[in-house]
């Protein structure tokens, strides 16, 4: 079992989603049930990695390599730290839930819908496995396809024009991601010996490269991983992919797909590019923190609740990647734990944005008003979700945040307290547009008469959004039970910025 | 004797008449025509360098241009032929079902 | 002496042999046989697959035959094999074709195949002149005539005549160009031309620029590569499906495997046995004039591609910035640009057959190749339109298909050359290309269909199998490569260098 964990994580969802096909098509509940099983087990299997995951090496664990492409020494490598291990916990808890909200809304081809989910699911935890460039770039391209579908076929009516917009943006990221991986492998060759896309054998070789080379292979790198962030200016395919993706999609894009683009920023652009990465983190802290304020602005503005949700996302990866480019071990933490915090929250803003629409068929903010008299259950759950989002101490948002912005504060490598200061505006306008928005859809007396009787929350939606709250108030009490998992791994990280500085200083003192 | 010199002039000059006839004419007999000029030509420059360089490849050569440009002539006039059947026409500027 | 030389070369040329005793028994077949007949189509398949273990006895033979007119080395072994798959594939085609079933014929497609076929045989191991003219002119004929085939489809007719005139008109203009060469050098044979270019250091004589363009317009014909691709998408729709589908693979093949032949040994000075770089003939500069080649062919096929409604006219397009890609790993001018080529055609051949007999099948029951007539269609008929998919999906080169090691492999060759500027371009271009080929997906899948029938498009099971032959080695080589790269690797070695 030990030397194949990874690999039963990642193919179980892949290989069981084939058996969909078998099923009867009319017998949609076999179906549901059956991707919900497999999705649960894919869960079980995670947590049981997090209890035998051994959070105090900070080395790479269950490490599995075997030779696929021998030609290009080219090896099937993966291998978690803690992280990667967040991650993939998120991505098998959101999995589920995201199917199990999909139960009363996907009605038609759910065989597909199924199918592509699970394949979905693997492709992620593969990306968040892989440790070999070659193998990464294959999920990392690869879930494109499936996301492709979701959103195209399920969404609503603008999908088509939203699909490919989303899909020409990543791919335009992704080749430029391509080039910097494959012009590495050949920088590398002197210095490896042979040509290699191996991650832990280019991380101990890279600081050698040219410093100009070392930039211009940090810029292709991470302007692949800022598409999918999205950080500010390569932001504008969210806002409508997320409108017009159906409630499982926004989720899965929102909690998962944007986590792969700020976990590339660490795994890959910083670990194997120091040196470029403290060299030009000015612009890259800059546009973060206007991605922050930019967001949470045009949020205060939106009329549509997803769009809100979605530039509230653009908002809060941008805290994440201030936090990453912090460097300290505070902000650096935050960061890891707020990719999280952000997959659960926003997942469940989604979610609920999801339960109104199928209630009403619409996402106008306008439409709605004095819901919580109607369905006091919802908006109990609605304002926590709501006051997490936005960073109430004692919810889970509050730690991630407070870790970015005290960490960020006194960075070195920010060098400036205003990045801290500007940023932390955000928080003020994320409870202006979240608050706000619950007054609208919430409070006040019930203006719509389609309103006047709208069902509470069933128990289904329950189901669905109950093992989140958990969650939301477990890490905002208790987040060391997560923190401790990734710290270790991050010190590990911060040694490579250590040394890298350490370089840095020593190359500038020389006199040329 | 006359020089090299002339052949190939004369052979440059037949040559650019011939593609000048193709990419100017209409007709899809006078195009073919045209492209018999241009096998000609390449012919006279055939022979004049074999002759010059006292190599009988050339002229080989040429045996094999005449017999390929019979069988891309028969090949094209039948091809002319089951298109005037069917439009009527073998001036190429009608010919625009495609192309749209 | 003379005739034991001949029948020496004789040993070496039984692929060839047998396609020409396939073809006259495909003749005879086809007048005692009755129109329907399917035997004709099996005969020469059955004769291809003896040809086949002919060229499999060739392998790692490396010789010159018939008095230096023609090779035997890995690298003609790997087109044959090309070849010999693709025709075999494109006859099953042309027998599942509604289209050629109507055309009135009986089986001549078949010995026109073989022809072509043959042509393309003696087109990838020529090394003289006389040779590859006569061999392009093969494939040529047969193609026009192929083209034309549904003769009474006005279409049809009007596409075999702008054919023979760009053919024919392109021809001429390379045997032009041979024939200065030809007084320039005092030889036809491409080994002799590079040994008195090298000797007489007469590189950058101008008549060679000129030559060097006049040449490639032949060659870049038959790829279809910008500006001579002004044929492609006429005939490429005017034409029958099946005999789309071939043009574009083997006769394309055909025409990279005498253009990567002329340009890699005609100007090579010498090769370096540590790298695989190839020594270019000092002043010759057809990696420049190759590589605005390309970069035209991709910008121009992908572009006006994105425009296109007409499916077959779609693929048109897509096969002349395709053409654009496989010529980046020319001008890298080293076995591994030469290698990453063999990667991306064996690649291209099984996506871009199964893009086309996709397209057969989806028009065979629609009547139309027309993109708005396939809104929805992936609900009618999920299997062709799942493969489709794939296919399109490799064109554009996604991972976990062949087209994404093709793709790898190109750009690869080109970064290693510090070529990354024609690497930027060429993946961006892929990028633009996922407009065009998503579009297609977009059609089947995302778009609801308008109104009429939305039943369940019901096909033969044998058309099933068939494209599951082209679609499982797309999706197995994108994943498991090792064995595109061994084949690629032992193909490499051309006669004369390595």
């Amino acid at each position: 079992m030990a030397a194949y964990t990874l690999s039963i994580l990642i193919f179980f969802p892949i290989v069981f989603s084939i058996p969909i096909f078998f099923f009867n098509k009319e017998k949609t509940t076999l179906i549901k049930t059956y991707a919900l099983i497999i999705s649960l087990i894919t869960f079980i299997i995670s947590v049981y990695i997090f209890f035998i995951f051994n959070p105090d090496s900070g080395e790479y664990a269950f490490v599995e390599r075997r030779v696929w492409i021998p030609l290009l020494n080219s090896y099937y490598q993966v291998g978690i730290d803690g992280i990667s291990l967040l991650l993939i916990l998120l991505t098998t808890f959101i999995i589920p839930l995201s199917i199990l909200a999909s139960f009363n809304t996907i009605k038609n081809r759910t065989k597909e819908f199924y199918f592509l989910i699970l394949l979905l699911e693997g492709s992620l935890i593969g990306v968040f496995c892989a440790t070999d460039l070659l193998l990464f770039y294959f999920f990392w391209e690869f879930i494109l396809i499936p996301m492709y579908f979701l959103i195209g076929i399920w969404g609503s009516d603008d999908r088509v024009y939203a699909t490919v917009k989303f899909f020409i943006y990543t791919m335009t990221g992704s080749v430029l991601l391509l080039i910097g991986i494959i012009w590495l492998g050949f920088l590398c060759i002197p210095y490896v010996g042979f040509f290699s896309l191996d991650l832990t054998k280019l991380i101990t070789v890279t600081s050698s490269l040219p410093m100009d080379k070392q930039i211009y292979l940090f810029i292709l790198f991470t302007l692949g991983f800022l598409i999918k962030v999205p950080l500010f200016p390569f932001h504008t395919w969210l806002p409508d992919a997320h409108v017009q993706a159906p409630t499982a999609g926004s989720v899965i894009l929102a909690s998962l797909l944007l986590k792969m683009g700020t976990y590339g920023l660490i795994r890959f652009s910083f670990e194997l590019f120091p040196a470029a990465f403290i060299k030009l983190t000015p612009i890259i802290a800059v546009l973060a923190v206007v991605g922050i304020i930019y967001g949470a602005l045009l949020s205060i503005v939106q009329k549509d609740m997803k769009k809100l949700v979605a530039y509230s996302s653009v908002s809060h990866l941008g805290f994440v990647v201030l936090g990453i480019f912090a460097l300290t071990q505070e902000s650096l933490q935050g960061s890891v734990l707020q990719m999280v915090n952000h997959g659960l929250s926003t997942g469940a803003l989604f979610l609920i944005v999801g339960m109104l629409y199928e209630r009403r068929h619409t996402k106008e903010i306008s439409e709605f008003g004095g819901l919580m008299k109607v369905m006091p259950v919802f908006s109990a759950i609605f304002l926590i979700v709501c006051l997490s989002s936005i960073g109430l101490p004692g919810l889970n948002g509050f730690v991630g945040e407070f870790l970015i912005l005290v960490g960020a504060f006194n960075a070195p490598n920010l060098h400036s307290y205003s990045y801290t200061i500007f940023a932390t505006t955000a928080v003020i306008l994320s409870a202006v547009y979240l608050l706000w928005l619950f007054q609208r859809v919430m409070t006040g007396p019930i203006e719509n008469e389609k309103n006047k009787d709208l069902k509470d929350v069933s128990k289904l939606e329950l189901c669905t959004l109950i093992p989140i709250l958990i969650f939301i108030v477990w890490i905002g009490v208790q987040p060391n039970t997560f923190l401790k998992i990734s710290e270790n791994s991050v010190k590990k990280v911060l040694l490579i910025y250590d040394s890298a500085k350490q370089r840095i200083n020593n190359n500038d003192a020389v006199p040329k | 004797m006359i020089e090299l010199n002339y052949f190939l002039l004369l052979s440059g000059i037949l040559f650019s008449i011939g593609v000048t006839g193709v990419l100017i004419r209409r007709n899809a007999i006078i195009i073919f025509m045209s492209i018999e000029l241009m096998l000609n030509s390449i012919n006279l420059s055939l022979v004049a360098f074999s002759s010059f360089l006292g190599n009988i490849t050339g002229q080989i050569f040429v045996f094999f241009v005449m017999t390929v440009a019979a069988a891309e002539a028969a090949v094209g006039l039948a091809i002319v032929i089951s298109l005037y059947r069917n439009k009527e026409t073998v001036n190429i500027d009608e010919i625009n079902i495609l192309k749209r | 002496m003379q005739l034991k030389q001949t029948l020496d070369s004789l040993n070496n040329f039984l692929p060839e042999t047998t396609i020409i005793i396939t073809l006259l028994v495909c003749i005879i077949a086809d007048i005692i046989l009755n129109k329907k007949s399917p035997i004709t189509s099996l005969i020469a398949i059955a004769g291809l697959l003896i040809a086949s273990y002919f060229v499999s006895l060739q392998i790692g033979i490396k010789t010159s035959i018939f008095s230096g007119m023609i090779v035997v080395d890995p690298y003609s072994v790997f087109f044959k094999f090309l070849f010999i798959l693709s025709t075999i594939f494109v006859i099953i085609f042309a027998y599942a074709s509604k289209e050629m079933k109507n055309s009135g014929h009986k089986n001549e497609h078949v010995y026109l195949m073989l022809s072509l076929t043959l042509g393309a045989f003696l087109m990838s191991s020529s090394i003289n002149f006389l040779m590859m003219y006569l061999s392009l002119e093969l494939v040529s004929l047969s193609s026009y005539i192929l083209a034309g085939y549904t003769k009474k489809v006005k279409r049809s007719s009007e596409a075999a005549m702008k054919y023979v005139i760009y053919g024919a008109a392109s021809s001429g203009i390379m045997i032009y160009a041979m024939s200065l060469l030809y007084g320039f050098t005092g030889s036809m044979n491409i080994f002799e031309i590079g040994r008195f270019l090298t000797s007489n250091s007469a590189g950058s004589n101008p008549i060679m620029i000129i030559s060097i363009v006049m040449i490639t317009a032949g060659f870049g014909y038959k790829i279809s590569s910008v500006p001579f691709h002004f044929w492609t998408p006429d005939v490429y729709e005017g034409s029958p499906i099946p005999i789309t589908a071939f043009l574009a693979v083997t006769s394309s093949a055909s025409g990279f495997a005498v253009l990567i032949r002329f340009f890699s040994t005609t100007f090579l000075k010498s090769y370096e046995a540590i790298n695989g770089n190839w020594q270019i003939i000092d002043g010759v500069k057809w990696t420049e004039i190759l590589i605005v080649i390309s970069v035209a062919s991709m910008i121009i096929g992908n572009f006006v591609a994105i425009w296109q409604t007409s499916l077959k006219r779609l693929l048109a397009y897509s096969s002349i910035a395709q053409t654009g890609y496989i010529l980046l790993g020319l001008v890298v001018a080293n076995q591994a640009g030469l290698q990453a080529m063999f990667v991306y055609l064996i690649a291209y051949l099984f996506m871009n057959l199964g893009a086309f007999y996709a397209t057969i099948m989806i028009s065979n029951k629609l009547n139309s190749d027309n993109m708005e007539d396939m809104k929805g269609l992936g609900y009618r008929s999920p299997f062709v339109c799942v493969s489709m998919t794939i296919f399109m999906f490799a064109l554009s080169g996604i991972p976990a298909t062949a087209g994404f090691v093709g793709k790898f492999y190109l750009f690869s060759a080109l970064i290693e050359q510090r070529m990354l500027w024609l690497a930027l371009i060429g993946l961006l271009n892929s990028v633009v290309s996922l407009f065009f080929y998503v579009k297609v997906v977009k059609y089947m899948f995302l778009m609801r269909p308008d109104t009429g029938s939305t039943s369940k498009i019901q096909y033969g099971f044998g058309n099933y199998v068939v494209l599951l032959l082209l679609a499982v080695p797309t999706i197995f080589f994108g994943i498991y490569f090792t064995p595109l790269l061994r084949i690629a690797e032992a193909s490499i070695s051309m006669f004369g260098i390595k």
